[in-house]
């Protein structure tokens, strides 16, 4: 409204500018997801944009991911500590370092810009993205078996990509030379400059309109709002010291297993997670850094105080995160850290087992908490070029107090990540899929019964593709509750045109596969909730008759004999 | 004699235009659930129609629609590609509510003991792998028809490519089960994603019968009441399709209530010469939006039931006009969260008990409270004067909320609106600037029961220059139906790299298309001289998944790919901000089939010629927020006639709704009746 911008400011125009600032995050994200050529972006959502003020707090983030609610606004800062005030309008820095500056592995790579209006700096906008490649030694740049982050692929040390809007051209030769789909990082390079400017366009359009004065007003009343509401909810939830522990399977390189532990102090006005007393940093490439630690315990703490409203850097005032450097949650470079998120997930579930008994309501019992993610990399039969297909996979979620587990969903490491489309895949990639269901595999039962993982087959049409994955959980299970069963184990499982069979796996590096082999992958089924024999008998009939459980497992597991 | 009617949840309109006279008429009486068809027949009697006048009779209904949300299909079986009988519930597998690690995955529409796999396989070239086992087909059938199912989807891998296991499939289930109601997935939507096309076709095939059933109670009633004209139904591609068409694709109307709107505002546009418009129905709950760019609405199958923030919801893959719809309507409650921060809806009063002023057992302020507290709503003319609104409950529900934030309830009842105004700003932004449109260059159509009240304000906010507000914007929607066109549209996932394809391959791809037209609308008894066709191809950068929607020339010279290669490029830039000379894929081809309908000439309104003085009712305070607090001049709209002007601030009331020109505004009456409000935006 014209006027508006020398009016004092009041509580309505606060409102407005935060929501926004709110919807201006969901613009960048979804412009992001738009313009990417990568899988792992437009479908998996693997990357977050968000809007930070000045200082580089959080003020609003765009996710597709829960996992990246601590990285984006580390980022920023990294960005303001190196380059302070003289950064210029349209500059544009590139960032992926995993020890500090809000890197993870270096596949996420984050964009930082900073927002001026009338010459006044007033906010940075942001996103880090999963690229499918960023060069190193293996296809997809992620692997399961690198023993130091120079394998793993070009380190961006938080330099400027683009000077006052003009990219260094150096730059990105650089960066198409060292990798092994230069269209397609480029591509996601410039869907992520694309949703920076978006969120400039947004932001200086409140400047505009309602006055810079006004917009820094409705950012510190929006950290306030977020940090008042996170703690209205804190002094809920139980108090006191709950702990858990839990095992890493292995580290890819043949190492482990490595126990992991957190100690969590809920008190009035602080929710402090310790993981002391967890392994130290292991020489294959599981270690995760200080930023992805945060974020993990970051998105539970959203679980727990209040998930439907948009977080913000005020929201997690109350999180203190405690854990000594050196560790498989806080290693230091040069530690290998390619496939972190399998231990960053562990952060979060072990908080979640430590309280789920203390907070049913908001916590199910255990699921199947790997990404479960696979790269098949080969010569596309129909066109002749690489092929990557680099996704994750659905498998099944714990059993909560007054339900069943849902089936064949994501981790909690994705979000509003979407499976790739079979017909989608065997358009893109050489396979064929023979099939994608449910399996009765032992595990999860309970009065509520854990959700099912899924089985899905890639036979292999090229002359030959090499297939990478990381499982966790392939040895230790979902955990159950209340009495519940465990649920049951993620896999890799070669099978050979001939017919033999290899050992099922949690991880592979390259396993070279040849027309017709079959990669057969395998996702958990969840924890169940309560003692089996309490579910009622017309609901195990039920599942026997969906072929969820077997008449088997209706005997033997529910007490229920099928006549 | 035209007749359009228009079942909604409450109230069934009826519009009509005789042609003779050039008179339109409407009417409304109530909906009559269940049978929904005698609702229809009260509107006709109501009105005092000869049936036997009738040349031309257009319906739209909710009966699609709320036999999903309210889950009372049939029950219903799948048969499906042998290893794939879980896609369906699967889904994607997306959580889209983050945070919530105790997420309900949405339930599937057919449980998994009537999903079932058989042996057959096609690839994603269309070539047979594996052909039908027919054994495994009929087994299935059986089993279907024993536990009870009374409609069949089937939906195969790679049918969009090559259909010849679903038509096989459907001849064998037709003909070991003639009783069943049997739909595959090719007949519905030939694009790929094989969970989206079998959420579609059994989502299809579920309320197959209810459909058929209400369609045939239509066509019984309607013929027995004398109506000899051909029947055509609206669609939720903002046509119409006969009635033969519309009982074989039921689904095809899901959304036809919303869509028929920006019908409507598309059919205005082209009368009074406006072809780019935002449209703006705000209603009791909600409020939508749809851009019409060139008087072509924006069609997508990117259409999903029960889709929230946190909800997945279920996908249809059936062609939607492109409508962004929000939890803001004239019901919707002002609620402060626990730290103090002010929200406007998305819950709402409803109709019971409604806004406070209802005096319903309504406690929590709503819009519609607030506009009545600032003066926009004459307490003396709500609702046109059927309810005397309960003013002390007003003030008292505004004053709970006010009181805690330490402000006086008129303060409260501005800041209401003023959210309630941002929040639909911010849909009125999706359809526009979020996809680099500029609402400055579109003119903003405003209909439904509460457009009109908030249309000037949002207006200004965007920079648009003019607000057009119809006649009789309550049942705008049938309006709209009187006077539209059939239309189906053809899209066919069929991924072609232009660089190295022969452009006359894809000029032959769409005569395909055209063609089939043809010899679908002849069926219908739609000669081929009546069909226009507009072709549209979902393009794309290689490598990327996410296409944009281009427009071809119609021609078949070789210079329509290259032409349409330019406009995405163009489109790519105005909406992402940056073009690429990578290679570019088409990845959809979409024809729009029209088959024109005759429409009469409207005969524009006399004059009497009498001053715009004669249409005042009164004065009264009226609390416009920014643009100040002042006594202003209140016009009866059925007063005005023809080339009246009025200058703002202003209050045009009819009995649904209320209009509010707001300071520094201009209003003109044009020919037909329709208001437009011209703003100074500098």
């Amino acid at each position: 409204m014209r006027g508006m911008a020398t009016t004092a400011v009041d509580p309505f125009t606060i409102e407005i500018i935060k929501n926004s600032l709110v919807a201006a995050g969901d613009e960048m994200f979804y412009a992001l997801q738009r313009t990417s050529k990568s899988t792992i972006i437009y479908e998996t959502l693997d990357y977050g944009v968000g809007i930070t003020d000045q200082q580089g707090r959080l003020v609003a983030q765009g996710n597709g991911v829960p996992l990246f609610i601590g990285t984006l606004d580390a980022a920023v800062n990294a960005v303001r500590d190196k380059f302070g005030a003289t950064l210029q309008r349209d500059d544009i820095i590139i960032t992926n370092d995993p020890y500090g500056g809000g890197g993870t592995h270096l596949s996420d790579v984050s964009l930082v810009m900073p927002v001026y209006h009338n010459g006044e700096l007033m906010a940075y906008v942001a996103n880090k993205a999963h690229w499918t490649e960023v060069g190193g030694k293996d296809p997809g740049s992620w692997t399961t078996d690198s023993t130091e982050v120079f394998q793993e692929g070009l380190q961006f040390p938080n330099v400027k990509l683009f000077s006052r809007g003009e990219p260094d051209q150096s730059l990105l030769d650089l960066i198409a030379a060292n990798v092994r789909l230069p269209d397609m990082t480029l591509g996601d390079l410039w869907a992520g400059v694309a949703a920076l400017r978006v969120g400039e366009r947004r932001f200086l359009g409140l400047c505009d309109k309602y006055g810079p004065t006004a917009v820094r007003t409705a950012i510190e009343s929006l950290l306030d709002h977020g940090e008042t509401m996170a703690r209205q909810e804190l002094a809920r939830l139980p108090k006191g010291t709950f702990e858990a522990e839990d095992m890493i399977d292995d580290d890819g390189i043949g190492n482990g297993p490595f126990p992991v532990r957190v100690k969590v102090t809920i008190s009035a006005d602080e929710f402090v997670a310790d993981f002391t007393g967890s392994n130290l940093q292991v020489p294959g490439p599981i270690n995760n850094t200080r930023t992805g630690l945060v974020s993990g315990v970051r998105a539970v703490f959203k679980a727990l105080t209040n998930p439907e409203i948009p977080a913000n850097g005020g929201a997690f005032r109350p999180v203190r995160v405690v854990c000594p450097d050196g560790t498989v949650f806080t290693a230091q470079r040069p530690a290998p850290v390619s496939t972190y998120w399998e231990t960053m997930l562990y952060a979060t579930d072990l908080i979640w087992k430590a309280l789920a008994p203390h907070i049913p309501e908001r916590l199910p019992a255990g699921h199947f908490l790997s990404v479960c993610g696979t790269i098949l990399a080969g010569q596309h039969p129909d066109s002749k070029e690489l092929f990557l297909l680099v996704e994750p996979l659905v498998g099944g979620w714990g059993a909560g107090h007054d339900k069943d587990g849902d089936n064949g969903q994501f981790c909690v490491g994705d979000g509003e990540t979407y499976n790739i489309p079979i017909e989608v895949t065997e358009t893109r990639y050489g396979v064929l899929v023979d099939q994608y269901e449910f399996h009765t595999e032992d595990g999860g039962a309970g009065e509520f019964r854990g959700g099912k993982g899924v089985i899905l087959d890639y036979r292999i049409v090229s002359d030959e593709a090499y297939l990478t994955g990381t499982f966790g959980r392939h040895r230790f299970k979902p955990w159950g509750m209340n009495g519940g069963q465990a649920g049951s184990n993620n896999y890799i499982l070669v099978m050979r045109k001939e017919g033999s069979r290899e050992q099922p796996v949690g991880k592979v590096a390259r396993r070279r596969l040849e027309r017709g082999d079959v990669a057969r992958l395998v996702t958990g089924t969840g924890g169940g909730f309560g003692d089996p024999r309490r579910r009622p008998r017309e609901k195990v009939l039920a599942d026997v008759h969906d072929g969820y459980i077997t008449s088997e497992q209706a005997r033997r597991d529910y007490g229920i004999e099928l006549t | 004699m035209r007749v359009a009617t228009d079942v909604g949840g409450t109230f069934t309109d009826l519009v009509y235009y005789d042609q003779g006279t050039g008179r339109f008429g409407a009417t409304k009486s109530d909906t009559t659930p269940p049978n929904l068809e005698r609702g229809v027949l009260d509107t006709i009697e109501k009105a005092g129609l000869d049936a036997s006048t009738v040349e031309y009779f257009a319906h739209g209904s909710t009966v699609v629609i709320n036999a999903l949300t309210e889950r009372k299909g049939v029950k219903t079986g799948l048969i499906t590609t042998k290893g794939f009988r879980d896609v369906l519930e699967i889904g994607r597998g997306n959580r889209p509510d983050l945070f919530n690690f105790y997420f309900r995955k949405p339930k599937p529409f057919v449980p998994r003991h009537l999903r079932t796999g058989v042996t057959e396989r096609i690839d994603h070239r269309g070539r047979e792998l594996m052909p039908l086992k027919v054994e495994d087909l009929e087994s299935a059938v059986d089993q279907l028809r024993d536990a009870g199912v009374e409609a069949v989807a089937i939906c195969f891998l790679h049918a969009y490519a090559n259909p010849v296991h679903e038509e096989q499939a459907v001849e064998i289930v037709r003909r070991r089960w003639p009783q069943a109601a049997v739909l595959a997935s090719h007949q519905i939507t030939r694009e790929w994603r094989e969970y989206e096309r079998t959420s579609t076709t059994v989502l299809s095939a579920y309320i197959h019968p209810i459909a058929n059933g209400y369609l045939d109670a239509l066509e019984r009633e309607l013929r027995a009441k004398g109506v000899g004209s051909p029947l055509y139904i609206m669609q939720s591609n903002g046509g119409v399709a006969t009635m033969k068409a519309a009982r074989a694709n039921p689904i095809a109307a899901v959304e036809s209530g919303p869509v028929s709107g920006v019908l409507g505002a598309i059919v205005l546009g082209g009368i009074i010469g406006e072809s780019n418009i935002i449209t703006l129905d705000i209603g009791g709950t909600t409020a939508k939006c749809s851009l019409v760019e060139a008087g072509r609405p924006r069609v997508t199958t990117e259409y999903r039931i029960e889709w929230t923030r946190t909800n997945p919801g279920y996908p249809i893959k059936t062609p939607v006009i492109d409508i962004v719809e929000i939890g803001n309507g004239g019901g919707s409650i002002a609620w402060l969260d626990e730290a103090g921060s002010l929200h406007v809806g998305p819950q709402s009063a409803g109709a019971v008990p409604g806004p406070a002023a209802y005096g319903r057992g309504g406690t929590q302020p709503t819009t519609t409270d607030a506009n009545l507290v600032t003066g926009r709503i004459d307490p003396e003319y709500f609702l046109g004067g059927e309810i005397v609104p309960d003013m002390d409950n007003v003030r008292t529900a505004l004053k709970a909320l006010a009181d805690r934030m330490e402000r006086p309830i008129e303060d409260l009842a501005r800041g209401i609106i003023r959210i309630a105004n941002a929040n639909m700003g911010n849909a009125l932004k999706l359809v526009s600037l979020n996809r680099g449109y500029d609402p400055r260059e579109f003119t903003l159509v405003a209909f439904g029961g509460g457009g009109a009240m908030h249309a000037t304000a949002l207006a200004q906010d965007l920079g648009i220059t003019k607000v057009i507000v119809p006649t009789n914007p309550a049942v705008f929607s049938a309006w709209g139906m009187l006077l539209t066109d059939l239309r189906r549209d053809y899209l066919r996932t069929r991924v072609t790299r232009l660089d190295d394809t022969d452009p006359a391959e894809v000029v032959r791809h769409y005569a395909e298309l055209e063609r089939a037209a043809r010899d679908e609308f002849g069926v219908d008894g739609i000669d081929a001289d009546r069909l226009v066709f507009e072709r549209y191809a979902d393009m794309r950068y290689v490598g990327q998944e996410h296409t944009v929607k281009v427009r071809l020339p119609n021609s078949d010279g070789l210079d329509s790919v290259e032409v349409g290669t330019q406009r995405f490029h163009d489109a790519h830039q105005r909406e992402y901000s940056y073009r690429l000379d990578s290679a570019i894929e088409l990845v959809n081809y979409h024809l729009a089939a029209l088959g024109l309908v005759s429409k009469p000439e409207l005969i524009p309104l006399g004059r009497t010629g009498k001053g715009v003085e004669t249409a005042i009712r009164g004065r009264r305070s009226v609390d416009f927020d920014t643009g100040g607090v002042h006594m202003t001049t209140i016009y009866e709209r059925a007063g005005l006639e023809p080339e009246m002007t009025l200058q703002g601030p202003a209050i045009v009331e009819e009995p649904a709704t209320t209009i509010v020109v707001l300071p520094e505004q201009q209003l003109r009456v044009d020919e037909y009746g329709n208001l437009h409000i011209e703003l100074d935006q500098r």
